[in-house]
């Protein structure tokens, strides 16, 4: 194979590997804090892309013709909304079945995302279709042989990146990401020491949420296309990437999104005559992984008191 | 050994069958959608108000020891249901999808209500189901009712793949290998040529012995549609289903899935096989669920992969949810109201993953117990110790 | 190869030799000898995260030995599955009560009873009437067994246990542990969350039950030094998952070290 074409397949599995890697980080971080997990945000994911493409469209509409504030007034607008958003299911229906079977909060969040996509597609006008997705970044493009480097694809990967290592400093270097780590490694000892807990699980519901708004909008700069299933598939994926790198474990879930990437991609290579089955495939290594290792690569701390 | 005779409640119990079916008539016999909604809601409020006056609590009391009165009035209502509408194929089409539901529920019930083993891949068993009956009635020559307990027989062997990592999982992590699962098999059966691929394949309709059940049937100049064949059939399938889901409840077996499900630690310290178990529920029910969609594409004729998404197994889930985690009978109310409902209002069929979606989330936050929470476990119905 | 009564030189019914067991870099057991004597009350006493429920884990099943051995009734147990363990003749009650609150009283203590109970699927679906008689079987016997802890309860076996006090609990949680009849009763701290006359009621509870069944061994977590006094014949301290002390209770109450593990500075 020439390296032209390996070069464009390695830039699509980072590309893959970064929304899912997103999506994870999500996942662990509310597994973290509260134990459980949230069904809804892949399905938060979507409503967050599409609520940056309303965004782009209403700006485009009253004459802001300028991509970059579109793009930065789309941004802003899907992750604060997004945030909210996570907040708000947080507080109304995550909390209050704290006590509840956890089977309850699984199904709950379940439902909940089925309402979000379905809202989408009933809402949003032509909601039922994909929508197109505007190009708001720069499309200039260096070819290398038969590898076409494109500055948007570049510039989506840079940023994902760069969210990746904000996260990082977030969790390790603030006085929020401390009272996170707290409440993930003991919750009620973090409450004794005077630490919020309700605040705490809202604002990792924001952040969380938040990311899952970027990674949509990402995702529509990158394939110039939304549609309201999306967060279905994402949200497995980056779920069972968070579950491989053990949940609660954030560098764990986002090498999870890039291995989970990484296997698609050398799937796709190794078999191109499958590619039609590229999503069964995905879905047929979520099975085999979990039955493989149940609990993720790097296990999950289960301490169960007898 | 039974409860003692009381005519009074008798003729009272009888009296509210026949009020339920006639209002059952009615619903299906109304047309304008402004009248679906009245009776919708004077159904709701009579309910609610008859809760309010211990009517609901004494008839479930006084039929709960009375088992075989209960199902005898469900089937005789279901009866007269169909011959009222004898000639009105979209009202039995109805009445026969409610029924095969049902059944597919009551394997659902096995898995989840009792045993606590997820699936979220129900509309993907159900859809073996349909398939395997496509492929068997079109290409082979095997007998039609045997075709039935071959979807059965497909769905479970199938899920036994499923087996060994729902095992080794739990709770969330098992469920997400359900939802692969499901997605996996749309999306398999969207690509894959040999089983027709997006366009799906066709059906050929039930024949016993000569017995077509797809023409429409003349009784005495009265034109009967096919349907009611479906429903007749689909009665005894379900009475037998029913029969056997509840045998597995009052016994040892349906204490240990409780038990299972309730605390695995507990109950492996008293001997309970977790696996054995798990594995009992998980099978048996995509058993049931697999010959319910077997019956269900011979009626429909045709099949196609949109009819087995995640939305559809969700459905399926919703149904054991609100109708009351493992209460047989909370499933047949469940049924009724998500099947029959968004059919006949069409102003919410296009909205209806929406509705019950919320409906859903309303019930887990302030009823978790479903619409008729299961009661406790009765052996033998009206048992006294001595 | 049953053990007598008499401990002087006797085979005991349960022996650990060498007991161990670590968490990660946790030591739980620590080379644990411990043994108990048929027909006897053995009180496992000690402070918190001495390791006492560990012990019992490890001897149900629950939890791998990380070294050592468990020999009970002449059988080696070591690293058997809980429902080996179980089938073996011991049966356990949980510090934290571990009955199912959604079911009745009875269908808690037949799932105590499984071993005793026909589990075929064709005996339970289609045998109902050989099933009949085993379920009316059952049921007298469990309101037997439940009369001698409280009659009144005994009226109510299709209620759920949910609805139940605490001390209730604990006693249906006993039933459910003895309706197999066990050679051996391990009680985790039966007297958590109850008052001083409800313990005392349901220590009467135990020895009765001692009398009825003949033959039975207990061996009882508790913290309850009253308790202990009363019912034990003899006592094993455990500190830091070693045992530091044993025999009757007057003695190791004047055991220097045991004071030490109790009062002194950990």
């Amino acid at each position: 194979m020439d390296v032209g074409l390996l070069g464009q397949y390695v830039m699509n599995g980072l590309m893959l590997g970064m929304m899912y890697a997103l999506v994870a980080v999500g996942f662990t971080l509310f597994f973290g804090v509260m134990d459980i997990i949230n069904f809804a945000h892949g399905d938060v994911l979507t409503v967050g892309a599409f609520a940056a493409l309303a965004t782009i469209l209403g700006l485009a509409g009253i004459g802001v013709d300028s991509p970059w504030i579109q793009l930065a007034g789309a941004t802003l607008v899907a992750v604060t909304t997004m945030a909210a958003l996570g907040a708000v299911i947080a507080r109304t229906l995550v909390l209050p079945l704290k006590g509840a079977p956890p089977l309850n909060t699984l199904l709950i969040t379940l439902m909940l995302g089925t309402a979000l996509h379905e809202g989408v597609r009933l809402f949003y006008p032509q909601g039922a279709n994909p929508q197109r997705f505007p190009s708001l970044l720069p499309t200039d493009a260096y070819s290398f042989g038969h590898f076409t480097l494109r500055i948007d694809s570049l510039l989506v990967l840079t940023t994902g990146l760069l969210l990746i290592v904000g996260i990082h400093l977030l969790i390790n270097r603030t006085k929020l990401g401390l009272a996170i780590r707290a409440v993930a490694q003991d919750e009620d000892t973090a409450k004794t020491m005077g630490i919020n807990y309700t605040l705490i699980v809202l604002a990792t519901f924001a952040i969380g949420s938040g990311l899952a708004a970027f990674a949509g909008v990402l995702h529509g700069l990158y394939y110039s296309e939304v549609n309201f299933a999306m967060g279905l598939l994402l949200g497995v994926i980056g779920f069972s990437a968070a579950i491989v790198g053990g949940l609660g474990n954030i560098y764990g879930a986002i090498l999870g999104g890039f291995l989970f990437s990484a296997l698609q991609t050398i799937g796709v290579l190794a078999m191109p005559f499958a590619s039609a089955y590229k999503d069964v495939f995905a879905f047929a290594v979520v099975i085999l992984i979990m039955a493989w290792r149940p609990t993720g690569l790097i296990s999950e701390k289960i301490s169960q008191r007898v | 050994m039974t409860a003692p005779q009381d005519p009074r409640s008798l003729a009272w119990t009888i009296g509210a069958a026949i009020v339920v079916v006639l209002y059952v008539i009615l619903l299906l016999g109304v047309e304008s959608q402004l009248e679906i909604a009245g009776l919708l809601a004077a159904g709701i409020a009579a309910v609610a108000v008859a809760a309010r006056f211990g009517v609901v609590a004494r008839l479930g009391r006084f039929l709960g020891e009375r088992d075989g009165l209960l199902n005898a009035l469900v089937v005789a209502g279901t009866l007269a249901v169909t011959a009222f509408f004898h000639g009105d194929a979209f009202v039995l089409l109805l009445v026969a999808t409610v029924i095969i539901y049902f059944i597919a529920c009551l394997g659902l019930n096995l898995q989840f209500g009792y045993s606590g083993v997820l699936n979220f891949a129900g509309a993907a068993f159900f859809g073996i189901g349909c398939y395997t009956a496509a492929v068997m009635t079109v290409h082979t020559a095997v007998p039609h009712l045997l075709i039935l307990f071959a979807g059965g027989a497909m769905a479970a062997a199938i899920g036994s793949i499923l087996i060994l990592p729902v095992l080794r999982t739990y709770s969330h992590y098992s469920a997400v290998i359900t939802i692969a699962f499901g997605l996996l098999f749309k999306i398999f059966l969207e690509v894959n040529d040999a089983l027709g691929g997006p366009q799906g394949l066709r059906v050929k309709g039930m024949n016993v012995l000569g017995w077509k059940f797809n023409s429409n049937i003349d009784i005495g100049g009265i034109e009967v549609s096919f349907y009611v064949n479906y429903i007749v059939l689909g009665l005894v399938l379900l009475a037998l289903a029913f029969t056997f889901v509840r045998r597995v409840e009052r016994s040892w077996i349906g204490l240990n899935l409780d038990a299972v499900r309730l605390d695995e630690t507990a109950a492996a310290c008293f001997g309970l096989n977790i696996t054995r178990w798990k594995i009992t529920a998980f099978t048996l029910g995509n058993f049931l669920i697999g010959l319910a969609g077997a019956l269900f594409a011979m009626m429909l004729g045709f099949i196609a992969p949109t009819n087995f998404t995640f939305g559809d197994s969700l459905i399926l889930v919703s149904i054991v949810l609100l109708g009351g985690i493992g209460n047989p009978w909370g499933l047949v109310v469940a049924t009724a109201i998500l099947i029959v409902v968004p059919e006949k209002l069409q102003a919410i069929q296009e909205y209806r993953f929406l509705l019950f979606a919320a409906m859903v989330i309303l019930i887990l936050l302030f009823r978790p117990e479903g619409l008729l929470p299961r009661s406790l476990r009765t052996y033998f119905p009206g048992w006294r110790a001595k | 190869m049953s053990a007598t009564s008499n401990n002087n030189g006797a085979t005991p019914l349960l022996a650990a030799t060498g007991l161990s067991k670590l968490f990660g870099g946790v030591v739980a057991l620590d080379k644990l000898d411990l043994q108990v004597f048929a027909n006897q009350i053995l009180g496992l006493i000690g402070p918190n995260g001495s390791g006492k429920t560990t012990f019992f884990n490890v001897t149900t099943g629950i939890y791998p030995v990380s070294a050592g051995r468990v020999v009970f009734d002449g059988q080696d147990i070591t690293n058997l599955s809980t429902q080996a363990v179980y089938r073996a003749g011991i049966s356990r009650t949980f510090q934290r009560s571990r009955l199912s609150l959604a079911l009745s009283i009875f269908d808690n203590i037949m799932i105590g009873n499984h071993k005793r109970l026909n589990q075929g699927l064709w005996f339970n679906l289609a045998r109902r009437d050989a099933f009949r008689r085993q379920f009316e079987e059952s049921f007298e016997e469990a309101r037997e067994l439940v009369q001698v802890f409280d009659a009144p309860l005994a009226d109510r076996m299709f209620e759920a246990i949910g609805g139940f006090p605490m001390i209730d609990r604990r006693r249906i949680e006993i039933c459910r542990a003895l309706v197999s009849r066990p050679k051996l009763l391990l009680l985790d701290e039966p007297s958590a969350g109850m008052t001083q006359e409800e313990t005392t009621e349901l220590m009467d509870d135990i020895l009765e039950v001692k009398d009825r069944f003949q033959g039975l061994t207990i061996v009882i977590i508790e913290h309850e030094m009253g308790v202990i006094e009363r019912i034990t014949e003899r006592c094993v301290v455990l500190n830091f998952g070693q045992k530091i002390s044993e025999g009757a209770y007057q003695e190791i109450a004047r055991d220097r070290l045991v004071q030490e593990a109790y009062l002194g500075i950990e």
